[in-house]
């Protein structure tokens, strides 16, 4: 069976896409930005990157009328997802940043990074090593501790993700930098500011059987 | 507990009248073609930043630019900061919108301070690069003076005072070069960078001057920048930013690891000779 080359990449309105669209543009996929929920009924993978405040990105997901679609693309019917950053911490209950409501896919808060003294300063720019548990298709064509490029405040417990962490990262808590469950993948650092390590993980996502 | 944190490597590119430029003490040297080609050549994908500056005298090739800087975007996956002519917030978005995702302003931010808490309070601290150009002046407390308009018009600013003061108004980094240093190939201003790493807590990039690796882990070594950034250096030496990173580890600093991943990019822009 081979990969569906349609790609969607959610707009929300509010998170600069262009990276992302960039990145996903050098392979051979049909890219398109979606903004509106009607978008994504004939997609064949989707991809919600996103940046700026968790409740700012809830309301703009449902105002545009994602938050069905997803449910019934994503979750219903199975079609591959991939978040980025804010798009991984959608998929929880909540998050500290906010009241919101998260898509509640994955069951927990995303919390923030503890600041002040002796703490590494907030939020956590740059590159940063990530541990890989290579069991999954996505992740193993990388080395065991990888590099990629943060920038965030806020970030996935690994209290709440034990079980579907596929990278875990250090910035003086230990994090869940990337997940995935069945359909579902997700990662807290940007693919498409890593160089080359990103983009084999977005190659790898975009070969993947869905 | 503490953090390490990788140091990075920093390929510049400067601007002047759409090409890229070589320079010397701040005035363009040799003309060294297309941003596109410098980076295909430069990019090795080793680089863990790309910063890209505009330094025409006036403010013609604005578009231009700005077209340099996108097509930058999809080309390059590290972060971009892109600086040049930044008066504003309408400027920031501008190159924000042309991919950017960090902006460098210099000597609008001597003028008028104010304006690195507008960037940053608009699109967070880490989007803010203070860029000080520094010269040698026995009458400042430091010992050097910030120098505004590409090394033309002294600001009677002390340099260390200017860049905790940047540091306090909201900068998320400072781009650091001497005036008389830069390609003179001697290496950094090393008494400058270490002043200015040890007043700040926000991450200083070395710049001007890197005419051998060796001076990129002085930089950080006896510097103490965060991060090493060159420009001419890479232009002419091939997977340069490679051996650059590679000497680099082989110091023992920590650095982003290099391993080469095949992936197989069939649309990703190419080199196209004009």
């Amino acid at each position: 069976m081979s990969a569906d080359r349609r790609v969607a990449v959610i707009d929300y309105g509010l998170a600069n896409i262009r990276s992302v669209v960039n990145a996903l543009n050098c392979f051979d996929v049909d890219v398109t930005v979606v903004d509106n929920g009607a978008g994504l009924s004939d997609a064949g993978r989707i991809v919600l990157p996103g940046v700026g405040s968790f409740d700012a990105g809830m309301r703009g997901l449902r105002e545009r009328g994602h938050l069905e679609a997803l449910q019934r693309r994503v979750m219903a019917a199975g079609v591959p997802y991939l978040g980025i950053c804010l798009g991984m911490q959608f998929l929880f209950d909540g998050s500290a940043e906010g009241s919101a409501a998260g898509l509640g896919w994955v069951k927990g808060k995303v919390k923030r990074f503890p600041s002040g003294n002796g703490q590494p300063k907030v939020p956590h720019v740059g590159w940063n090593e990530v541990e890989i548990r290579p069991s999954t298709e996505l992740m193993a064509p990388l080395e065991s501790r990888t590099d990629f490029y943060f920038v965030h405040s806020y970030y996935a417990p690994l209290a709440d993700t034990e079980a579907i962490a596929t990278g875990i990262c250090d910035y003086g808590v230990r994090f869940c930098a990337a997940l995935e469950r069945d359909n579902i993948a997700a990662v807290q650092f940007h693919p498409e500011k890593s160089q080359l390590g990103g983009m084999k993980l977005l190659e790898t996502f975009l070969q993947a059987d869905g | 507990m503490s953090v390490v944190q990788k140091h990075r490597l920093i390929a510049s590119l400067l601007v002047y009248n759409g090409d890229v430029v070589q320079t010397r003490r701040f005035r363009p040297t040799n003309n060294v073609g297309s941003a596109f080609t410098a980076v295909d050549f430069f990019n090795g994908w080793t680089v863990d930043e790309i910063i890209v500056l505009e330094i025409s005298k006036d403010d013609e090739h604005r578009a231009r630019f700005e077209e340099i800087v996108e097509g930058l975007s999809r080309r390059c996956f590290v972060p971009l900061t892109v600086g040049g002519k930044i008066r504003d917030l309408e400027r920031v978005r501008a190159y924000t919108r042309a991919g950017a995702d960090k902006v460098a302003v210099n000597t609008a931010a001597l003028e008028r301070p104010a304006l690195i808490g507008e960037i940053a309070e608009r699109f967070g601290n880490q989007c803010v690069v203070v860029s000080i150009d520094a010269r040698r002046n026995a009458e400042m407390p430091s010992g050097y003076e910030a120098v505004a308009d590409r090394g033309r018009q002294p600001s009677g600013r002390d340099a260390r005072a200017w860049a905790e003061e940047a540091a306090r108004l909201g900068a998320g980094e400072i781009l650091l070069n001497e005036i008389e240093h830069d390609g003179d190939k001697r290496g950094y201003d090393l008494d400058l960078v270490r002043l200015i790493s040890d007043a700040v807590s926000i991450p200083v990039i070395a710049f001007g001057g890197v005419a051998n690796w060796d001076h990129l882990v002085e930089g950080v070594r006896r510097g103490h920048a965060h991060a090493v950034a060159a420009g001419n250096i890479f232009h002419y030496t091939e997977h340069s930013t490679k051996k650059a990173k590679e000497h680099m580890a082989a110091a023992g600093l920590p650095v982003r690891g290099t391993t080469f991943y095949k992936v197989a990019m069939p649309r990703r822009p190419s080199y196209r000779p004009f």
